[in-house]
């Protein structure tokens, strides 16, 4: 059955509203969960937040109070619906556990969007960040053991490996060398701008996350590689922001945004294991359904289009959290070496790059480099979970 | 789960010149620990499960001897966040002392485990944030590496380990119950102390 967000009707607004006793939800168990369950959690958390700091610059944008209002009523929801999601993760975890969890998200959410991404130059956008995302878990894993003294792996569950990436000190280029070609928003497939707008979602919830979190790490060495990956993800909020048509309207955004949404619940509700969660994606949904709604009435009244004329005939096929290890060798083995210039990819290391490696890393091994040369200096080795055999790259296999 | 081992916190080649990280790599072996009994069965539980309860044995007594005093007269506030930690850690020895009489194959022995798993790492979680944050801040380097060497002494007094060779069983009864190992573990740290 082929489910239309469009002609489906969710819970009426003014019975949209949660009281504390709703609101407290039961966390779940970092030590037994479903790894993909906490992935959906942030993933979902980064969406809601997107939603929420959307509609806020819109607010900004708009003169009319009447619409101001309204939009104050759906945001207040929305802030709701962050707060359940957000806090179904314990108390108990330690920060470092979380972007452990962040990164396993980025690597399987970037890697099955670019699985099928029908447009080429949108699905090398997500190839190429997603072999970054991937070095980010590797160096973080590595911290993880030296401070926490506990495996990535209890977190992962070998769903998703964790060997070198693109080498992390490579990711820091020239800044225009960040900004991408947008979509054309008539001429696009509908499901690439859910594309679009989910990873850059997930990227800049990771960027405001590690901005948040990385100075309250006592270790120097850990407050340092916050610092270099922070830095990073704003270069891939950049990136994946500018895929976005900024000929879009605000209207027409707000539809996709609340659309989004409502593919995203549908999508997880689908494959969601554990069933008190499955059941807040559920009501979400059903939530959400009346915020598309009320999005496309804003949207046929100011803009005077059929809200239909911009998204999909029907809700693409679920976006899936599963595991994508051959892909991402594949990448490995083909992609290791990319670095931009301007809005495309070159395989050798241009003078705009040379510039800002130079400058930014001073003659000194960044952070990412010193937290492997510290925990070798613990351990006498390194922390991988290569399941599939060795890193398809030889000159990344552990000496 | 991959072959490699994380060794125990004292057994890696960290400096271990600061008593909260020492502490802090501890938690992790503990839960590692937890993790080893969940997934072993029979005979390898029972093994694992000996080495998790002398591991929180002697970490949760060096704690007691060694950084709840400190942090006692330490801070402001001190006095009352020791008081909570030691309700957390009388609770968590309840709950030890009933599961240590319990076989590890007997039914009701996993859900008394993940109790104790829980509260555990609940209490290992607010003496991170709200006891070890307050020592780092207030202990100078040379406190932190005094109080880093008693927790040393008495991981070495009580090896949680399994020894090559002499297969655990033997060995670990060897140690005697819980409440003689922490009377032991009391004495090694007072003595690392200079209180002896």
């Amino acid at each position: 059955m082929t489910f239309n967000p469009l002609e489906q009707r969710g819970i009426p607004l003014d019975r949209q509203l949660r009281s504390w006793r709703e609101l407290n939800v039961d966390p779940i168990d970092p030590d037994h969960c479903d790894p993909y369950t906490r992935c959906r959690i942030i993933t979902m958390n980064g969406i809601e937040v997107e939603a929420i700091l959307f509609s806020h610059q819109l607010a900004r944008h708009t003169p009319d109070p009447e619409i101001k209002r309204q939009l104050a009523r759906v945001r207040y929801i929305e802030a709701q619906q962050q707060k359940v999601v957000n806090w179904l993760l314990p108390g108990v975890s330690s920060v470092l556990e979380t972007t452990i969890a962040y990164e396993q998200v980025a690597v399987d959410l970037t890697a099955w969007v670019a699985r099928m991404e029908p447009d080429p130059y949108l699905k090398q956008a997500y190839q190429f960040g997603v072999l970054e995302d991937f070095d980010h878990l590797y160096r973080y894993a590595n911290l993880y053991e030296m401070i926490e003294h506990r495996k990535a792996e209890s977190i992962v569950d070998n769903l998703t490996e964790v060997m070198p990436g693109r080498p992390t000190r490579f990711h820091h280029r020239d800044p225009v060398d960040n900004v991408r070609d947008p979509y054309a928003k008539d001429e696009t497939n509908p499901l690439s701008k859910l594309h679009a707008l989910t990873i850059m979602s997930a990227e800049q919830q990771t960027m405001n996350f590690y901005m948040n979190t990385g100075p309250t790490y006592m270790e120097p060495i850990a407050r340092q590689l916050y610092q270099e990956i922070g830095l990073i993800e704003e270069e891939h909020v950049t990136h994946y922001e500018s895929l976005v048509d900024p000929g879009e309207t605000w209207w027409e955004q707000l539809v996709n945004h609340e659309y989004n949404e409502c593919y995203l619940y549908y999508s997880f509700m689908e494959q969601e294991s554990d069933p008190k969660v499955k059941a807040i994606w559920e009501l979400h949904l059903n939530m959400e359904l009346e915020h598309l709604h009320a999005a496309c009435d804003l949207m046929r009244r100011h803009d005077g289009r059929d809200p239909a004329s911009v998204l999909a005939p029907e809700l693409p096929d679920v976006l899936t959290f599963e595991p994508n290890k051959g892909y991402l060798r594949e990448l490995l083995d083909t992609q290791m070496d990319l670095t931009t210039l301007g809005a495309g990819y070159v395989r050798e290391a241009h003078e705009r790059f040379e510039r800002m490696q130079e400058q930014i890393h001073g003659g000194e091994a960044p952070p990412s480099d010193r937290v492997m040369t510290e925990h070798d200096e613990m351990f006498g080795r390194e922390y991988r979970v290569q399941t599939e055999g060795e890193h398809p790259d030889p000159a990344q296999r552990e000496k | 789960m991959s072959e490699l081992r994380t060794p125990h916190a004292g057994d890696d080649m960290a400096e271990d010149d600061d008593v909260v990280a020492l502490l802090m790599r501890q938690h992790g072996d503990i839960r590692n620990l937890f993790d080893e009994v969940e997934a072993a069965t029979g005979e390898e539980r029972r093994d694992a499960f000996r080495r998790l309860v002398r591991l929180l044995a002697v970490h949760e007594t060096a704690e007691e001897e060694v950084v709840h005093p400190f942090a006692r007269k330490g801070f402001p506030g001190g006095e009352q966040v020791v008081k909570d930690r030691l309700a957390e850690e009388k609770a968590a020895k309840e709950t030890l002392a009933a599961l240590d009489e319990l076989d590890t194959d007997d039914p009701t022995f996993m859900p008394q485990l993940l109790k104790l798993r829980r509260d555990v790492q609940e209490h290992a979680r607010a003496e991170e944030r709200y006891e070890f944050t307050h020592i780092r801040r207030s202990a100078d380097v040379t406190g932190l590496a005094a109080m880093a060497k008693a927790i040393k002494a008495a991981e070495a007094m009580a090896p949680t380990r399994p020894h090559p060779g002499v297969e655990s069983g033997a060995k670990n009864m060897a140690l005697g119950p819980v409440a003689a190992l922490m009377d032991r573990t009391k004495d090694t740290v007072r003595k690392a102390m200079g209180k002896g």
